[in-house]
């Protein structure tokens, strides 16, 4: 741990990025301006599987300002090497223009490129394409499922048998999409054989390496830059087909490209959380005690592509039971590869869970919160490891005397205002704290400011806040002086922004690389015969404010300015690094919370209305209190769309996203949502990584859904096992 | 663009509407303003062309248009087909105003014409002829910011900021409409500005604390 005082940390200090984002000056990706820019429109497919039999693209050629099409009967043929990224799922990726197949609806069939948006839009219009169609299959429910993920402990079939109490459930949960605000799009520009790309992705490295293997071109040929993130939620973890179509129409027309995916491309443009089917069978006996639990998981994913997720963890750790068994199967469908969206995997585990526990506790007159205790383990039984930090109890205790859970009638149905039934729920939400490999260089100008650098992202958390805190406490510098940035491949290397790793990864090589070059100076200060410093052991000496000096005796000292000024020194320079520890890990390691709920439902209507909600989290050490409380608040209207509003609609009958749009696809707005709160428990996790701190994105809004149904429940005795919980499920 | 359903299909069952035919379906995305790549231009509400009359455009018809941005007064040829929000994106460099949805859902690109707050991607262009138009860049005084912008960054009401110009635009009409009364009052009338992020709580402070101090 760093001897610096701590006086930007910890701090609710408002976003460095803030005045750019609100006089919109932030730049997402289609927003740079760059000369000669020209813009492509994308002619999807309408069929949902088959051949293209013809394009006919004479009238859109023949439209003023349409430069070229491109399609499989033009499209030079691409490399496609292997993408060695371990991000990328089993399967082949899609190829897109290099033949005739139609693999899912809306499948890209060509591209448009015009000298103005407005006639690439018309043009892609006047494209006409023939197919041969055949019946796409996408429904989860008539198609047969691959061969099972699977985890075992104990014997669950004989611990079912002889269990005093035995439930069985089925949880679905409907397909929902990410729908960050910002359209995904990518502007392209090559310069002889190097590529530029301004893209929308949460991580530059993995759009670096697909363009640089698709194309077949070094790594370093590709640069990609992206300061700002329009939201992603998972989405912009790979590098989608629309980024290699901007890239090869810059290539085919000689011409920057701009290219923004429409709203409703989005929807099979990019992936989304898929289609569940979540089995439950469970044991315990009379007082609760867990014996046994078996978990049955279907989930989509495409007929080219395999899709995992860590959908199994939460159900081999959450609760202690000595028999488990899980099976986790996909279904390939005709459909697009889904992608990880906020708590993925754990999300959905947490909403069957989470049910049946509550289902469980209902059954036996038991109190939710304590049917939870009953079952808390004392390690995590998946793997014997001693869990790092595990507040749970503490999470329920605040969480119930911050709520008024005591206050709680029981019974279902007991609580009536008017027409409206009111319910309260909870549930417990997990995520493990997961960290990769980092750098980030830091350098020290003789004027006193600093720039530290990651090739991360910030799609919304704070990237560009929290980690100017930690370098500007770690090198003694006020807030205005550190400038940090991000969103480039020039920098050096971070990790995929997701999996609530990038504050732990990014964040230690920040902390490391700022310490590096903190000791630097103080060492230059201690053996420079002219420094006040000179001779001091190094360990003593503290810098604030951009003086360095003696921690105890603050009047000897000098700034930086006047070190690097006497020394001739121009910078200073660090590179920070965190690895991600090797060999088997110590700890348990993840991130709590308990999510409290209150709902309404209209007793003649079914409408189901949020009325407050409140989490508290065990997440370890909060960085930027006002960025995180921020992000919590974000996870729990993520959570109330999944499970109230949010379901993508496919027609079956042609493999059509039928709600392909923001008027049909419902997300919380303003009026669905109350005043929401939430609470960190102050501390720290060492164990997880240096700077202390879990990851927050993901556990925000895992429990949110589960919180919200079991809050139903109450409120209505109906117990709805489906997501979204929709108010036909009600009448 | 596509052809029409392949007869294999069959009927849809009983009781679904039949698949629409192009003169309907243009007619719907124009009257929606939805689908982008479908309707095309045609989305910013031009004309219900038929197929064949689109197809028999050769150059876009275009009008002379005289309006402010910003205080800024500007006389350009515009494409009729172009909406207000890609005008200010695309020729007059102000990207500030955001793309989100071009189908009028969700408030991304909302902006001040003649004091209303409007979707800059439902309105055209060409219809603009002598409007004052304020977009986001126009809306601090030089290096003061806009009392609500000041509250989006105290109160923190906004995390990735793609859907910050809109709300902040949406906010400035919405305290000068004068619907501030309550926590309720500003959530309905704010609801047109969707945030995915989910910074709504931050965003009724903000809007509440700047309409106080008004």
């Amino acid at each position: 741990m760093s001897p610096q005082p701590q006086a930007a940390v910890g701090a609710p200090l408002s976003r460095v990025d803030g005045r750019l984002k609100v006089t919109g000056k932030a730049r997402y990706a289609v927003d740079h301006e760059i000369a000669g820019a020209v813009h492509a429109v994308i002619v999807d497919s309408s069929i949902g599987r088959g051949r293209i039999t013809g394009i006919d693209t004479r009238a859109a050629l023949d439209h003023a300002g349409v430069l070229k099409v491109i399609s499989h009967v033009n499209a030079p043929k691409l490399p496609y090497q292997r993408n060695p990224l371990p991000t990328a799922p089993p399967g082949e990726r899609l190829h897109v223009f290099q033949d005739d197949k139609v693999h899912f609806h809306g499948q890209p069939v060509a591209v448009v490129v015009a000298t103005t948006l407005e006639a690439a839009q018309h043009g892609a219009s006047l494209v006409k394409v023939t197919y041969d169609a055949q019946q796409p299959s996408t429904d989860m429910a008539d198609a047969p499922a691959g061969e099972p993920q699977k985890y075992a402990r104990g014997d669950t079939d004989k611990a079912l048998e002889v269990a005093a109490v035995r439930m069985e459930m089925t949880y679905d949960l409907a397909r929902n999409n990410h729908n960050a605000m910002e359209p995904h799009a990518t502007t392209a520009r090559w310069d002889g054989d190097k590529l530029t790309v301004w893209d929308k992705t949460q991580w530059v490295f993995g759009t670096q390496i697909e363009l640089a293997v698709v194309f077949g071109v070094a790594p370093e040929s590709v640069r990609v830059i992206s300061p700002f993130v329009g939201g992603g939620f998972g989405s912009g973890l790979r590098a989608w087909p629309h980024v290699t179509i901007a890239a090869l129409a810059a290539r085919e027309t000689k011409r920057p490209v701009k290219l923004a995916l429409s709203r409703k491309q989005l929807y099979f443009g990019t992936g989304f959380r898929p289609t569940y089917e979540y089995a439950v069978r469970l044991g315990s006996d009379r007082r609760g005690r867990l014996t046994a639990m078996t978990h049955d998981v279907r989930a989509e994913t495409s007929s080219y592509e395999t899709f995992l997720e860590s959908v199994l963890i939460p159900g081999q750790m959450l609760y202690s039971m000595p028999h488990v068994s899980q099976e986790y199967r996909t279904v390939p469908l005709d459909v697009h590869t889904p992608l990880f969206m906020r708590g993925p995997g754990y999300t959905t585990a947490s909403y069957a869970i989470e049910s049946a526990m509550d289902e469980l506790a209902d059954k036996l007159g038991l109190d939710p919160i304590e049917l939870r205790l009953r079952n808390e383990p004392e390690e995590d039984e998946s793997s014997g490891l001693p869990f790092s930090t595990r507040r749970l109890r503490e999470c329920y205790a605040v969480g119930a005397r911050e709520f008024g859970w005591h206050r709680r009638n029981p019974g279902p149905r007991s609580t009536r205002d008017g027409d409206w039934l009111i319910g309260t729920g909870m549930a417990a939400g997990v995520y493990d704290t997961a960290r990769n490999d980092a750098q980030a260089s830091v350098r020290l100008d003789a004027d006193g400011t600093a720039l530290v650098q990651s090739a991360a992202s910030d799609m919304g958390p704070g990237t560009y806040t929290s980690n100017t805190q930690l370098a500007a406490d770690a090198l003694g510098l006020p807030m205005g002086k550190v400038t940090f940035r991000l969103g480039d491949s020039l920098m050096p290397p971070a990790p995929p922004h997701g999996g609530s790793w990038t504050m732990a990864s990014v964040g230690s090589a920040v902390q490391d690389g700022c310490d590096k070059l903190r000791k630097q100076a103080v060492k230059l200060a201690v053996e420079d015969a002219k420094s006040p410093l000179h001779g001091v052991n190094p360990d003593t000496v503290v810098v604030r404010a951009g003086r360095l000096h003696v921690k105890h005796n603050p009047a000897r000292g000098e700034t930086y300015q006047q070190l690097l000024a006497r020394n001739n020194r121009t910078h200073l320079e660090a590179m920070g690094s965190f690895t991600r520890p090797t060999g088997p890990e110590r700890h348990s390691l993840f991130a709590y919370g308990a999510v409290f709920t209150e709902v309404a439902v209209d007793a003649r209507l079914g409408l189901v209305r949020v009325r407050r909600m409140l989490g508290v989290y065990d997440a370890g050490r909060i960085i930027s209190p006002k960025l995180a409380d921020s992000q919590a608040l974000g996870g729990m209207v993520g959570g109330i769309g999944q499970a109230l509003l949010e379901h993508t609609v496919t027609d079956h009958r042609d493999g059509r996203i039928v709600n392909a749009n923001l008027a049909d696809y419902l997300v919380p707005v303003n009026a669905d949502v109350p005043d929401l709160r939430a609470i960190y428990l102050d501390g720290d996790d060492r164990d997880a990584d240096p700077i202390g701190v879990k990851g927050l994105g993901e556990i925000v809004q895992v429990g949110v859904a589960p919180a919200i149904a079991n809050a139903v429940f109450h409120a209505t005795g109906r117990r709805i096992r489906e997501l979204p919980i929709t108010t036909e499920a009600l009448l | 663009m596509s052809t029409e359903l392949p007869e294999s299909y069959g009927p849809p069952p009983e009781g679904q509407p039949s698949p629409p035919s192009r003169r309907t379906f243009i007619a719907t995305t124009t009257a929606v303003g939805g689908a982008v790549v479908a309707g095309g231009g045609l989305a910013a509400g031009a004309f219900p062309f038929t197929a064949e009359e689109a197809d028999a455009v050769e150059a876009a018809p275009s009008g002379r248009v005289s309006l402010t941005v910003n205080g800024e007064r500007h006389t350009a040829e515009i494409d009729n087909r172009t909406s207000l929000l890609d005008l200010l994106r695309e020729q007059f460099g102000l990207p500030g105003t955001k793309k989100g949805c071009n189908a009028g859902a969700c408030g991304a690109c909302t902006v001040l014409v003649d004091g209303r707050r409007v979707n800059s991607c439902l309105t055209l262009a060409v219809r603009l002829d002598g409007a004052e138009v304020t977009s986001i860049e126009g809306l601090a005084d030089g290096d003061e910011l806009h009392p609500l912008q000041r509250a989006f960054v105290e109160q923190d009401a906004f995390q990735c900021g793609f859907c910050t110009p809109g709300q902040i635009m949406s906010g400035v009409g919405c305290i000068e409409e004068g619907h501030t009364g309550s926590h309720e009052e500003i959530r309905e009338w704010m609801s047109g500005n969707i945030c995915r992020c989910g910074c709504y709580v931050k965003i009724v402070r903000a809007v509440e604390q700047t309409a106080r101090g008004k």
